[in-house]
């Protein structure tokens, strides 16, 4: 026991906390004007993942890494059946109504994929066709699942397995090309036929917001308005012109950021900026175990880098609308209790290499 | 007990860590350097953005100046009246409102649909005037549920009140929304559309005077449209007083005794040339326009066949029959084709040009003088003028005392009749002038014609001796400080000798007073002078006249011209009677009630 709070990484571990700390308090002023509490909620949420967070903790990686093809099997299966007759929410179908809370079983699938990813890497020295068709399946099969819902973000975060994928494995350069190929395809075809009038909307009104400004460019402009007359110190905590008077969209979720940068200014974002950067730091060095731990740590939060930067960019309108929240830090249940579970895996596995039996 | 498990070599591992804090750094500065730029180097311009947002300017409307009679009392004033206004900013969907809204607001869906076409190229932050004079039981409902209707809103706005009514609703004329058009023609000024503005009468001649200065709120408003907060708040200024020369006690004796006719009746003060009182009759009531005007009614109004917003006073055109012998009788005096003492026989009809003309009266009035020619409205005497004298010079001198000519007198719209020249009739009808057409306008008839409000200024010219007055209806206007302006009065020298004048009024005396075809006008002690003229819509040779004379339609119109008291006079007067029958017995007795009233303050 001595050894475990010796060897657990506090520091990562306050930030962890600390980011949906500020979080519940930049979500108060953004839902300020709101029927909802949605402060309270997430307090509850926090607490529910710290709990969530120490189960997990207790767990032996080697029990973990297991178990994690057949819950990886599970969630699919879970999903496909939501798809085929999930309950209708808000013209989507990622909620499972379980009681008193709608869980996102999209947000909880990145983990057993993520071990997957981690497992499939650690065997293989080289990506050829084989093991690229190998590990595109494993994502794909979530990655569709979760886009015909439709939740094109969610989906979208998915991808960034795949980059960290070719970064930390020397790839073939004819796979590399022919993924490229691929890529363009798959967004033609997906542009096509896929993609809903309204998702093209979101892509099309990215190009030039302001040309639908009263309507999905909307949300983009007044997002850069509320960021860009934040200024360097913001205008005060509940002293945002537009997300007090309701100009920001969304803005307890996706565009939580916009309340921060407008209230807080240039130094909060900073501030969030400087969490994140700990945190990934953090969890990119550490002495692991195993080749399966190590590719685990840089696939699981190489997803959060890759939310956190899509969201931030989204933002000051530099990517398109996805639809997707800041990771640990925006409104929203599921997703800081996949966060903190898929974490906790990985504090366990930074203590492995010192802490033998416990 | 450990076992390293691993294939990838120390060296393999600490190259991965050392690129993905690489990475890491780059995207962590990238991003800081993006946010910067925005916040930092650009903030200026997302804060005046952000102001922008927030901060909308709403014009405050200037409530119209008050128009008073000559003592002051209101005949135009205005009361606060609720405005609902419709803002498309806040309409994700029309169909929704229409269908919604409608049925629970009572309002009409085709009102919405035809207001919103016609504010289409406004921007959508531009409020729509939807419906005036909103009961106050739909304020309240709209008003507690303002979260349910975000796209309504309720404003308090001055609306026009006369409380007089329909009285002196041709005075005033009336106010309602300007039109495209109407605003187009006055780009340049402060007008936007939705707008009231002066449409006819006293409103739109001071129209500038009248309307005042808009403010303009500055506030801080939420997505929603609701204020959160006043930033600045400029009053608007309410426009100048008009204290008009009208005394509403005798404007509404006049239509009140004139409510059974149709025509036009005008007061002056000869003092000042202005109107003590102007009645045109069929009359309106201008309030109809402030409050809610549906095309229904509006169609209603001008279809109206007898066109109740036509002023008749300035704007009916008539030919003036017998009252015209008096202008005649000036012209032959001062070209002395007559004298004073000249005397001429008549035996009912004159042959001229192998025509005959008939006098009214067929057993004719025997010898008699320009004097009592007038006095008996003999036609037989103006024949014979009207062989002598060139229609030109007739025309001149109708034109010297204001016939044919605008009156220039401050009211909109004022027509011009004709007064008919040999020029005219070449250049307009490319015909010869017949000196035939000359009898027949030496009694008033032919192609003359007049507007009621000239023979007033003809009438007033004979009363002062040859000064002609500008005929006006603004006595004075108060401006913004307080400052009253009076009317500066004016009067123009006739070239006609005051003797001749002197004739004529004997002539005039006599037809009221010495058993003329004016006696029903007499006032005793009031020496009122005046001339009837009856001008027959169809000819006496008419076989069926008698039976056709008795429908309305064919009535001859009345005129009664008349000014009192015949020494420094004070008050000219014309009563005009459309399809009213015979001058002496329908318009002179109405003068007669009224001089009474002005002089004896009987009622």
């Amino acid at each position: 026991m001595k050894d475990i709070l010796r060897y657990f990484d506090k520091t990562a571990f306050f930030v962890l906390v600390a980011i949906p700390t500020f979080g519940i308090l930049v979500i108060y002023s953004a839902s300020n004007q709101m029927a909802t509490s949605y402060w309270s909620k997430q307090l509850l949420w926090l607490l529910l993942a710290l709990i969530v967070f120490f189960v997990v903790f207790r767990i032996k990686t080697d029990v973990i890494l297991r178990f994690s093809i057949p819950i990886y099997i599970a969630l699919a299966v879970l999903l496909a059946i939501q798809l085929a007759a999930g309950e209708l929410v808000a013209g989507t179908k990622s909620w499972i109504k379980t009681g008193f809370f709608n869980i996102q079983v999209s947000e909880f699938i990145k983990i057993p994929a993520a071990l997957f990813m981690a497992k499939t890497l650690a065997k293989i020295p080289e990506i050829q066709w084989k093991e690229f068709i190998q590990l595109s399946a494993i994502i794909g099969v979530p990655f569709f699942l979760i886009a015909l819902q439709p939740d094109l973000g969610t989906a979208f975060m998915l991808v960034s397995f795949f980059i960290a994928a070719l970064m930390l494995k020397k790839i073939k350069w004819l796979v590399l090309v022919v993924f490229f190929i691929g890529i363009a395809a798959s967004f033609y075809i997906g542009w096509t036929y896929l993609l809903k009038p309204y998702q093209q909307d979101r892509l099309v009104s990215f190009i030039d917001p302001s040309k639908y400004q009263k309507s999905i460019g909307y949300q983009v402009v007044q997002s850069k308005i509320a960021v860009g007359s934040g200024g360097l110190t913001g205008k005060g905590y509940l002293g945002g012109t537009q997300s007090q008077y309701q100009f920001l969209p969304t803005r307890h979720t996706d565009f939580i950021a916009s309340v921060l940068g407008e209230e807080l200014g240039f130094l909060g974002i900073s501030f969030l900026f400087l969490l994140f950067f700990i945190l990934l730091y953090r969890q990119f060095n550490f002495k692991s175990q195993s080749d399966e731990e190590f590719y685990f740590a840089y696939m699981f939060n190489s997803i959060i880098l890759f939310q956190f930067m899509v969201n931030i960019m989204m933002v000051i309108g530099f990517v398109p609308i996805l639809g997707v929240p800041l990771p640990l830090f925006s409104y929203g249940g599921s997703s800081l209790l996949a966060f903190f579970t898929g974490e906790a895996i990985i504090f366990k596995m930074k203590i492995n290499s010192f802490v033998y039996e416990y | 007990m450990y076992i390293e498990k691993r294939k990838l070599s120390r060296t393999e591992i600490s190259r991965i860590e050392t690129s993905a804090n690489i990475i890491l750094a780059v995207i962590f500065i990238a991003l800081l350097f993006a946010y910067w730029s925005i916040q930092v180097l650009r903030n200026r311009y997302y804060t005046d953005l952000a102001s922008q947002n927030i901060i909308k300017s709403v014009e405050i409307k200037a409530p119209r100046g008050l128009i008073l009679d000559i003592h002051h009392k209101r005949m135009a004033e205005n009361k606060l009246n609720f405005t609902l206004f419709l803002n498309r900013e806040y309409c994700e969907n029309v169909q929704r409102i229409i269908n919604h809204d409608c049925s629970v607001l009572g309002l009409k869906k085709e009102d919405i649909l035809k207001k919103i076409e016609k504010y289409k190229n406004y921007p959508s932050s531009f409020m729509i005037p939807i419906e005036k004079c909103l009961p106050l039981e739909k304020v309240i409902y709209i008003e507690s549920r303002s979260d349910e209707f975000p796209e309504f809103k309720i404003e308090i706005e001055p609306a026009r009140a006369y409380p007089y009514g329909e009285v002196g609703s041709h005075i005033l004329g009336y106010i309602s929304e300007l039109t495209l058009d109407e605003l187009n023609e006055m780009k340049s000024q402060d007008y936007a559309l939705g707008d009231q503005g002066g449409k006819s009468g006293i409103e739109k001649q001071y129209e500038e005077r009248l309307r005042g200065t808009k403010g303009v709120r500055r506030a801080a408003r939420d997505n929603l449209g609701r204020i959160r907060e006043i930033i600045s708040e400029e009053g608007s200024i309410i426009g100048e007083t008009l204290v008009l020369t009208i005394d509403i006690e005798l404007q509404k004796f006049v239509e009140e005794i004139f409510k059974e006719h149709f025509g036009a009746i005008g007061i002056v003060d000869l003092k000042t040339g202005g109107l003590l009182a102007m009645a045109s009759r069929p009359n309106f009531n201008p309030e109809f326009f402030s409050g809610v005007l549906d095309a229904d009614n509006w169609n209603a109004l001008v279809k109206n066949p007898d066109k109740p917003l036509h002023n008749k006073f300035l704007q009916g055109i008539y030919s003036p029959g017998s009252t015209f012998k008096v202008v005649v009788a000036l012209a032959a005096l001062q070209e002395k084709e007559v004298d004073a003492t000249s005397i001429s026989l008549c035996t009912g009809n004159l042959k001229i040009y192998d025509k005959t003309f008939h006098c009214w009266n067929s057993a004719g009035h025997g010898p008699l003088d320009v004097v009592d020619a007038i006095k008996n409205s003999c036609n037989v005497y103006f024949y014979r003028i009207g062989k002598k004298m060139d229609i030109d010079v007739i025309s001149k001198y109708a034109q010297m005392l204001g016939l044919g000519n605008y009156t220039h007198i401050d009211l909109p719209n004022e027509k011009r009749g004709l007064v008919p020249t040999k020029e005219w009739k070449s250049h307009v009808k490319k015909e010869k002038w017949f000196p035939g057409e000359t009898i027949s306008v030496s009694i008033g008839g032919g192609s003359l014609h007049i507007t009621p409000i000239q023979s007033l200024q003809m009438v007033s010219t004979i009363a002062l001796r040859g000064r002609k007055p500008k005929l006006h209806f603004l006595k004075s206007y108060i401006d913004s400080k307080g400052v009253e302006h009076p009317f500066t009065t004016e009067f123009e020298e006739v070239s006609i000798e005051k003797i001749h004048f002197e004739t004529v009024i004997e002539g005039m005396y006599k037809v009221v007073n010495e058993s003329g075809t004016g006696l029903a006008a007499k006032v005793p002690g009031l020496d009122i002078c005046g001339k009837t003229g009856t001008q027959q819509i169809i000819s006496k040779e008419n076989p069926n006249y008698s039976k056709l004379v008795k429908q309305k339609k064919y009535k001859p119109h009345a005129w009664f011209i008349s000014f009192a008291p015949r020494h420094d006079p004070k008050i000219a007067m014309v009563v005009f009677v459309e399809h009213g029958g015979d001058a002496g017995e329908i318009a002179a007795p109405l003068a007669s009630v009224i001089y009474k009233r002005i002089f004896m303050n009987k009622q």
